[in-house]
């Protein structure tokens, strides 16, 4: 009995040319090129908000990789020397002896340009200071032309980037008028130029008001010891957690609350675990403060439930019948995981876990809470065990730190910080899809 | 090949190897094998025959403990293998499948060479003293399992890259390389072609005069040209066991009779 004699209807139900596209069709087609259209318009809104995102950050952020640099070649005679030791300011005094010099080099370049004491100060800060730290560590360069590279103050770096324009310059104690009128003479005659800053890549955070200073190299350290701790507690724990979920315990309401508690542990808040480990790994079990062992502790507890999940659905995925064969011929259980269906779910687990490593890279919340904030550190660590214990930053919260600061040459090292993160981020990945190829087997 | 004629073999004097007593099955609240008892013979092909999902499968599975692997599967009664219980506390599971082996319906090669394919169960059981002896053993396995020929030039390329066919006669293979007393095989032929079917068919029947080869068909001339013995198994019942010539030409029981001539299943 079939439905078409149920209804009685006899003739074909369908008439025509397949050539002639009929109604019905038409509205399907319809329907179907509608929803390719709501796609496409979907990507095209993503792919412009990433855009949109990659200029800003480049652009914004590329002006911290440049420092503008005053390069001025400089003699200083024995005598000049010691009767700059003589007085009673001394570093005045080697101020005035650079002026004296700077004016000698642009009278011969054809600079007509005045300028005093003070806008050297306002452009170049204390060089009085800088030129005797160097003559006292280097007494055998006295009589001997040296050349310095002094870093230009934040002001002019800004007037270089376009942060600082002569229009919007107001009377103020940092910059004046006439000193751009200078900078420009300078530049004009090559003695101030742009150079790569290295510092930024291999510095510390620096003082508030000494911007040109700052660099992320220190909390890069930083990241790194933590994510080794990361990878160390969270892969071993994550993994054997995993296998035992999936492969070993029985189905119980037992196992059903852990894996309801670890789905929803994957969403508690980053700053819930921050407080926690405030509370456990430094007030409790007195872990110093702001060291990176305590931050990788804390971004472990924060990684593991991301681990724990993508290594079970990627054990989940692991055909069965390689199970049935391994213990249909008289593998036990152990044996059938780790020789079969651990090194198949190997490229999941791998991916799984740099995922969770890049998310524990950006976090930034639960570091400030356990004091990893920006300026706790201004040197590298000493040695590797120092690298865990001594208190340093990481990235993302450099990154706040500077954004956080008054100085608007801060704010360029923020966006600089980023590109910095944003750079390790697709290292990481790379090197997961690297792995995954390697370890992708077909079955 | 497919004409040949009923086998009369004389089944009298062949050995026990399993007996199962009583066996109840149930899957959580189902009860999927109802008071099963039959008598397993050594160096004999025994068929499991009946419609999907009358237990045949989970019966054979139950004879080398697969279902252990099943949490909600629960096995009452006796099985024992020369005379020791398989469902003992004593007895390592482990240390069963080593002696009763399985393939399986679908081929499940590992993602490995051939060569390490067939040498797993060897290399675990510790069958093999040194490299020479594994070999040995591998040779002789893929020999029996009717695929030396095809494969002993590429023994190192993935078990996976076979064709169907060969796949099933490589699984076989890495099944008899562990040596053990009893095959069981769950439809090994569903994915075959026939040409695949017929290779395999004349495999069972060159290893029964080792082992008791016990196989689940849903081909009724697969049951008749391999096997001596047959075992119609219906809604969980053991409808009918006996010799597979009287079986087929003459069963004592009408559901058999009806499974056999088509008219249910």
């Amino acid at each position: 009995m079939t439905d078409a004699s149920l209804n009685g209807a006899e003739e074909p139900r369908r008439r025509g040319s397949i050539h002639e596209i009929d109604a019905r069709t038409r509205k399907r087609n319809a329907r179907e090129a509608r929803f390719k259209g709501y796609g496409i318009g979907a990507i095209l809104v993503g792919l412009f908000f990433l855009v949109v995102l990659a200029v800003s950050i480049v652009s914004s952020g590329l002006p911290a990789f440049t420092k503008t640099v005053v390069k001025v070649e400089f003699t200083m005679s024995q005598e000049q020397y010691d009767e700059a030791e003589s007085t009673l300011f001394k570093t005045a005094a080697y101020s005035d002896i650079f002026i004296a010099q700077l004016r000698d080099t642009m009278e011969e370049e054809g600079v007509e340009v005045a300028f005093d004491e003070g806008s050297i100060e306002r452009l170049l800060g204390k060089v009085g200071g800088t030129l005797r730290e160097f003559y006292t560590a280097n007494e055998d360069q006295l009589g001997q032309p040296v050349t310095f590279q002094l870093p230009a103050s934040s002001r002019v770096d800004g007037y270089f980037n376009g942060r600082v324009t002569r229009e919007g310059l107001t009377e103020s104690r940092f910059l004046e008028l006439t000193d751009l009128d200078l900078v420009d003479a300078l530049a004009d005659a090559g003695v101030i130029t742009q150079a790569f800053n290295w510092t930024f890549l291999t510095g510390s955070d620096s003082g508030v008001d000494n911007p040109g200073g700052a660099g992320i190299g220190v909390s890069v350290v930083g990241s790194f010891f933590m994510m080794l701790v990361v990878l160390v507690l969270a892969l071993p724990i994550g993994v054997a957690a995993s296998i035992y979920l999936e492969e070993f315990a029985p189905q119980n309401k037992f196992t059903d609350l852990i894996e309801v508690n670890i789905s929803n542990l994957a969403a508690v808040p980053s700053i819930v675990f921050g407080i926690l480990g405030l509370a456990v790994f430094i007030q409790f079990m007195h872990l110093p403060q702001s060291a990176p062992l305590v931050g990788g502790l804390v971004l472990t507890l924060m990684t593991l439930p991301t681990i724990i999940i993508s290594t079970r659905a990627s054990l989940k995925s692991v055909p069965p019948s390689i199970r049935d064969a391994a213990l249909g011929v008289g593998a036990s259980k152990m044996q059938s995981v780790f020789h079969h269906v651990l090194p198949l779910a190997m490229p999941g687990i791998l991916t799984g876990t740099i995922i969770g490593l890049a998310q524990a890279l950006g976090e930034t919340a639960p570091l400030l809470l356990i004091g990893m904030v920006g300026f706790v550190a201004r040197d590298y660590p000493d040695g590797f065990v120092g690298g865990f214990t001594e208190a340093n930053s990481a990235m993302p919260a450099q990154i706040y730190t500077w954004a956080a600061r008054a100085d608007a040459s801060f704010y360029e090292k923020a966006w600089g910080g980023i590109i910095v993160l944003l750079v390790f981020l697709l290292l990481m990945n790379v090197i997961a899809i690297l792995l995954r190829r390697k370890f992708e087997r077909r079955w | 090949m497919y004409d040949a004629p009923l086998r009369k073999t004389d089944v009298e004097t062949k050995n026990t190897k399993i007996v199962a007593q009583d066996v109840n099955v149930y899957y959580g609240d189902t009860h999927a094998i109802k008071d099963v008892s039959v008598d397993l013979l050594d160096k004999t092909v025994t068929a499991f025959i009946g419609p999907s999902g009358c237990g045949k499968s989970t019966f054979l599975r139950c004879l080398n403990r697969m279902n252990d692997t099943i949490d909600i599967c629960r096995v009452e009664g006796k099985i024992s293998l020369d005379g020791e219980d398989i469902y003992d506390k004593r007895v390592d599971p482990v240390q069963l499948r080593a002696k009763v082996g399985m393939v399986f319906q679908k081929p499940n090669p590992f993602p490995k060479s051939i060569y390490d394919n067939v040498a797993y169960g060897p290399k675990i059981h510790g069958l093999a003293k040194n490299k020479a002896d594994l070999d040995d053993i591998v040779e002789k396995a893929l020999r029996r399992g009717a695929i030396w020929d095809e494969v002993k030039d590429r023994l190192h390329a993935p078990g996976t890259g076979l064709s169907g066919g060969q796949q099933q006669r490589l699984c076989i293979a890495r099944a008899v390389a562990t040596e053990p007393e009893v095959l069981l095989m769950d439809e090994p032929c569903s994915a075959l072609d026939p040409i695949a079917t017929g290779q395999v068919e004349e495999l069972i029947d060159e290893l029964r005069g080792q082992y008791s080869v016990i196989i689940v068909t849903h081909s009724m001339q697969q049951a008749a040209r391999v096997s001596q013995k047959t075992a119609f198994f219906h809604l969980g019942n053991l409808v009918e066991y006996g010799d597979t010539s009287q079986i087929f030409t003459n069963p004592e029981d009408s559901r058999t009779e009806s499974y056999i001539t088509g008219r249910i299943g």
